[in-house]
């Protein structure tokens, strides 16, 4: 069982692969194969394949911590946040 | 029963629940939060496990709405389909000779429970002609590569949206150059009976109103949706429906069976059983027809629109006609 789910899902990751981007940046996504996850390089989120469906949700993001992003509550309003930071910087 | 885009009918229902939710301003952004859309999630999640195998209502919208396809010359090689109604519209697309010639389906919805039923369905049925695909992800925040689908059909999901022509935009952003975008959304006649039934049921119990049904589009807005998403050659029409429940009690189930309860972020989370009983009793004397049953109006806007290429028909530019109207006329009549 566990073997069947994975085969779909690396071939569910592979079909989409090609068509699928980061909901909230639009950059390319890449399939991380050790978490299991779609990671959007370009805001450091990555999203969760749970049983070949990548859930691609804003909120459905985990933030990952390497990234030297400070951590919001919630990933829907990380645009919000990112947009106030640069407001700041500039 | 249909009517074209310039069919236009007075709105005569108390607009005052509709204005106050419009101007709704949440507090840390600017953006406007109609809808709680992580509320909708979780109604679509119950829906999954309370949808019946065939909803009359659901079933005749998407049919209507796949009938477009018919009319295309074009084919559809990849097709998105959006959140709503997900079930009838899979089980259409997947037979080939009629479903415009799609051959990988990506289907999508911001409940992983109503995926993953969608996806119980796909496996159990025996042909797999069309490849699908599955994905779960918000029509707000649409995870598609540009110019990546040839089709994208969007059948009773996008009037939960906030942003509207946003999610539109990106839909079209999604589409290949001449590909095509079908969506089906309820119109503001819709639930006519409720509103007001509501409406004077919380006026006689609890002395004021708050929303309790949501806004909708009007007609009129559904064309100008589409002009400003950028779509050429856009076509809305209409259809009403009106479906007939025994009592207005199965109305309130059948909507919770579709998902389609109230998911207004700035709802009132107490409905007192007392204001709900008279609700229904309302509905019920002002409404109930001659046999018994209790009618409910669902208002179908169905919207096409095409993604711009330099194959689509265009209007000439003003004055670069060389024949004056007046000349057909003669030439028209002296052979009539």
């Amino acid at each position: 069982m566990v073997r069947g789910s994975k085969e779909v899902l690396q071939k569910a990751a592979k079909t989409l692969s090609d068509i699928l981007v980061c909901p909230l940046s639009k950059q390319p996504l890449r399939y991380c194969e050790e978490s299991n996850s779609l990671i959007s390089d370009a805001i450091g989120v990555a999203f969760p394949i749970k049983d070949g469906v990548p859930c691609l949700v804003p909120r459905d993001g985990k933030i990952l911590e390497e990234e030297d992003v400070s951590k919001p509550e919630n990933v829907a309003n990380l645009s919000a946040v990112s947009e106030e930071n640069q407001g700041r910087s500039a | 029963m249909r009517a074209v885009i310039l069919w236009r009918k007075q709105q005569l229902f108390p607009l005052a629940c509709r204005c106050r939710s419009r101007t709704f301003v949440s507090d840390s952004t600017s953006k406007l939060q109609i809808f709680d859309r992580q509320r909708k999630r979780a109604q679509r999640d119950r829906a999954a496990w309370f949808t019946p195998a065939h909803d009359p209502l659901l079933h005749s919208v998407s049919q209507n709405l796949l009938d477009r396809l018919q009319d295309c010359k074009k084919t559809f090689p990849t097709a998105l389909c959006l959140g709503g109604s997900l079930q009838p519209i899979i089980s259409s697309l997947s037979i080939p000779p009629v479903n415009g010639g799609v051959e990988k389906l990506i289907v999508m919805d911001a409940s992983y429970d109503m995926v993953q039923a969608c996806r119980n369905t796909c496996r159990a049925s025996s042909d797999n002609a069309v490849q699908t695909e599955f994905l779960v992800a918000d029509e707000e925040f649409l995870p598609i590569k540009e110019s990546s689908v040839d089709l994208v059909v969007s059948c009773l999901g996008l009037h939960w949206t906030n942003d509207l022509p946003g999610a539109m935009i990106q839909s079209r952003l999604a589409l290949k150059p001449d590909g095509l975008f079908l969506a089906a959304i309820l119109g503001g006649e819709t639930l006519k009976e409720l509103r007001i039934a509501c409406t004077l049921a919380q006026m006689e119990r609890e002395g004021g109103i708050s929303p309790r049904v949501s806004p909708l589009a009007q007609v009129r807005d559904a064309g100008n949706l589409l002009t400003r998403a950028g779509f050429t050659l856009p076509g809305v029409d209409v259809d009403e429906y009106i479906v007939k429940y025994e009592s207005a009690l199965e109305l309130i189930e059948h909507l919770r069976a579709m998902g389609e309860t109230n998911a207004l972020s700035q709802m009132n989370n107490i409905l007192k059983r007392d204001t709900a009983l008279a609700t229904a009793a309302i509905y019920d004397s002002m409404f109930s027809s001659e046999d018994g049953t209790v009618p409910a109006t669902f208002q179908v806007i169905y919207m096409t629109g095409w993604r711009e290429h330099s194959s689509q028909q265009k209007a000439k530019r003003r004055g670069s006609a060389t024949i004056s109207f007046k000349d057909i006329q003669k030439q028209f009549g002296s052979q009539s």
